[in-house]
């Protein structure tokens, strides 16, 4: 295996999901404001995802009283660390670190491998489905103050984790599939294993026909975009140099037409963007598009770079087409 | 036999022998030159056998497809079986010979030669033409030679290009122009281009567009001069493309670096052998081309594509999408960001010297749009028209000399 941008990201990939799912079982404990999905209903996880920890800041048996103080010096003090992994880390906590952008990229290999046509969001239909996110980081900040209020029933306690496929799905990876099951407790239980048998399916779907097709939906996506002024890691562009070829947009795993069609400026990390740096891996412009952090360049796209790179995908592509035509 | 029949007979076999003798003398000055090595011999021997279909036919084993300009997916063409022919000539006596008649006075060079070798052998009858609807000269290309040929093209496609490349409609329209083109392949030869055969197409050209930026790379350096380059380039559709990328992998290690001076980059309307009229010239007044974007050279084909995408349909369009939107032909109305691929490369050189060939509008035109944003950025400009006749030579070099002293 070459060295390359996605060689690289592929190997931190792996080695995140070992930490975050198995940590725990070697004595890992990253804290519980890891901003990815380190999913806590995976017994012996290496970290918390901090969704947990941002929702169980309320909750149940708490009262407003009782979390001045120590639990709210505590909750200061996740934010604080989430907000310095943000920032020094920005969106790579989606496109290089989290398992379960892992577990979608399994799904859009397989649907590679079986010659399956990735169905492209619209444009129309990507604006449309952008402020879901925002919906539900909504969503899950009001609900917990009710429970804590006792407006709400106490089972609306964690209100996305209860809907949130990563705890349906990600503790099958230690064998776990009780959260595939319906909870018959009351009412609200049933409603929301339900409702999270449901968002699994539909999601199950959607990562197979479109690269991260769960990506567009996540709220922690949205937390972390919201973070962007504080963040070291930029994805720039030199928009004198770009010639608008559009391969940026065409291997873009989130399908950003901004970052082709772009002209005014260096931002081209829009609110959608992972950090994957796939775009300048395969832009065809010297330092058309570049991944810094703070003043220093991680990686600027190279004509010479892209052609070596995609002639080793192609190359590779071509052995793959050519094995499942055969099987 | 009438008599006129046989002037017109004699003539055509007059002209023949005078375009051989033409690529000859090219080529045996080409050979003589101090900085030839023996890794040029493969393109010059390429080039010796002449711009003919039926002869790249006989060297490959594959039947050819006669083309035109870069918009066409060539991966599409060679998945189909085909060997993509782009047709070409710089030769005088043969733009002299599709010259006459009812052309307009300023017909375009390259055309009228094209016109001309297509006259003097019907080796490009009886194959298949792919024609992209790109300037006013190309679409009007089938009727100028039906005018010598009413059957000259059994198979015929045309490729509507959309001539906006920004926004999904355009995007769309030319999507289903390059499927329209798969079906015209695959009906033509009976074969069906799979993704299989698509991914093993994408994978030579992608091999053979690491070749040529890697010899980019040592042209930057000052390690091929503009004339061995052109040679590379314009012999690339001679060769199956396999062939091709071998030979200039094998050249590349012998290519050393020379201090360069007078460093140009150079634009406008393709240049093709044997008329190396303009580059010889620039060499002569001692400049250095350390890059080019025409369409006959450092653009030959667009390269780049990235085809790890998974079906059938995924990997035409990206093939369509890298032909269409990563095209700077100037032809297009949306192409404001052309000018990047030149001022993009801006420290590798000190001035532009634009070609424009006499009936060559779009180039002309590019060429008064270009002019001003080049030399704001502190880049000198030089703009030469020319055509392929050698009269105006000492003129262009004494133009040529007076620029070079002004970088
Ligand atoms: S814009 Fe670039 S870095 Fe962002 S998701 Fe797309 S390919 Fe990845
Ligand atoms: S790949 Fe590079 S040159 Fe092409 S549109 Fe994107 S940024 Fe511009």
């Amino acid at each position: 295996m070459a060295l390359t941008v996605t060689s690289l990201r592929t190997v931190t990939q792996y080695l995140s999901f070992i930490v975050f799912m198995y940590g725990g079982r070697f004595g890992v404990k990253l804290g519980s404001a890891i901003p990815c999905f380190a999913c806590p209903y995976v017994r012996g996880c290496g970290g918390q995802c901090y969704l947990m920890g941002l929702q169980g800041v309320f909750g149940v048996g708490m009262s407003f009283e009782a979390m001045r103080g120590a639990p709210l010096a505590a909750a200061l003090g996740w934010l604080l660390v989430f907000i310095i992994l943000v920032a020094a880390l920005g969106k790579t906590w989606c496109g290089w670190l989290c398992p379960f952008g892992l577990f979608q990229d399994w799904f859009s290999l397989l649907r590679r491998k079986l010659g399956v046509r990735e169905r492209i969001l619209t444009e129309k239909t990507k604006r449309a489905l952008a402020p879901i996110k925002y919906i539900l980081l909504a969503y899950l900040l009001v609900l917990p103050p009710l429970v804590t209020a006792k407006i709400l029933h106490q089972d609306f306690n964690l209100p996305f984790c209860n809907i949130c496929p990563g705890k349906s799905l990600l503790p099958l990876f230690e064998g776990n599939p009780q959260y595939l099951a319906l909870n018959l407790s009351n009412a609200v239980t049933l409603t929301f294993s339900a409702l999270l048998l449901i968002v699994t399916g539909v999601m199950l779907i959607g990562i197979f026909f479109k690269d991260r097709f769960f990506c567009v939906f996540c709220p922690l996506l949205a937390l972390i975009h919201l973070a962007k002024p504080l963040t070291f890691l930029r994805l720039s562009k030199n928009v004198d140099v770009c010639t608008g070829c559009g391969n940026c947009r065409r291997v873009c795993i989130m399908d950003i037409a901004e970052v082709s069609a772009e002209r005014g400026g260096p931002d081209v990390q829009t609110g959608e963007c992972l950090d994957c740096a796939r775009c300048a891996e395969s832009c065809t412009a010297n330092g058309a598009l570049s991944l810094k952090w703070l003043r220093f360049n991680l990686f600027s796209s190279s004509r010479l770079y892209a052609s070596r790179n995609l002639s080793r995908n192609t190359a590779g592509a071509s052995k793959n087409a050519g094995s499942a035509g055969k099987s | 036999m009438n008599a006129q029949n046989q002037r017109e007979t004699e003539r055509l076999q007059k002209t023949g022998v005078r375009v051989q003798n033409e690529i000859s003398r090219e080529l045996e000055a080409l050979r003589g030159r101090p900085d030839h090595m023996p890794g040029y011999d493969y393109f010059i021997d390429l080039l010796a056998g002449g711009i003919r279909p039926d002869v790249l036919e006989k060297r490959a084993g594959k039947p050819a497809l006669n083309l035109l300009c870069v918009q066409a997916p060539l991966e599409l063409i060679h998945a189909a079986g085909f060997l993509p022919f782009k047709i070409f000539s710089g030769s005088y006596a043969a733009d002299a010979l599709g010259a006459d008649g009812r052309l307009p006075a300023l017909t375009c060079p390259m055309l009228r030669a094209v016109r001309g070798i297509f006259r003097l052998n019907d080796s490009f009858s009886g194959r298949p033409w792919v024609l992209p609807t790109t300037c006013d000269w190309i679409v009007n290309l089938p009727r100028m030679l039906r005018m010598d040929n009413p059957q000259f093209a059994k198979w015929f496609h045309w490729l509507e290009l959309p001539h906006l490349k920004d926004g999904d409609a355009a995007r769309e329209r030319w999507l289903a122009e390059v499927f329209g083109l798969k079906k015209f392949l695959e009906k033509t030869t009976g074969v069906k281009i799979d993704r299989k055969r698509l991914a093993a197409s994408v994978a030579v050209y992608g091999r053979a567009w690491e070749a040529l930026t890697r010899l980019e790379e040592r042209r930057r350096a000052g390690a091929v001069p503009f004339v061995w380059f052109l040679i590379i380039a314009n012999s690339f559709f001679l060769d199956a493309p396999e062939q091709w990328t071998n030979a200039v992998n094998a050249l590349l290690p012998a290519l050393r670096g020379n201090e360069n001076k007078n460093r140009v980059f150079f634009a406008g309307s393709p240049v093709f052998f044997p008329n190396f009229k303009i580059p010889l010239l620039l060499e002569e007044a001692g400049l250095t081309v350390t890059g080019d974007d025409l369409c006959s050279s450092g653009r030959v084909f667009p390269g780049g594509i990235n085809a790890e995408a998974s079906s059938e349909y995924e990997m035409v369009a990206v093939l369509a999408g890298r032909y269409h939107e990563g095209c700077l032909c100037p032809t297009f109305a949306d192409n404001d960001r052309r000018i990047n691929s030149i001022l993009g490369d801006a420290g590798n050189f000190e001035g532009v010297v634009f070609h424009v060939l006499k009936g060559c509008h779009p180039y002309d035109m590019e060429s008064c749009l270009l002019e001003e944003p080049i030399t704001r950025r502190g880049l000198k400009f030089l703009r030469l028209e020319t055509d392929y006749t050698a009269e105006d030579g000492r003129n262009l070099l004494t133009r040529i000399e007076a620029f070079g002293q002004t970088l």
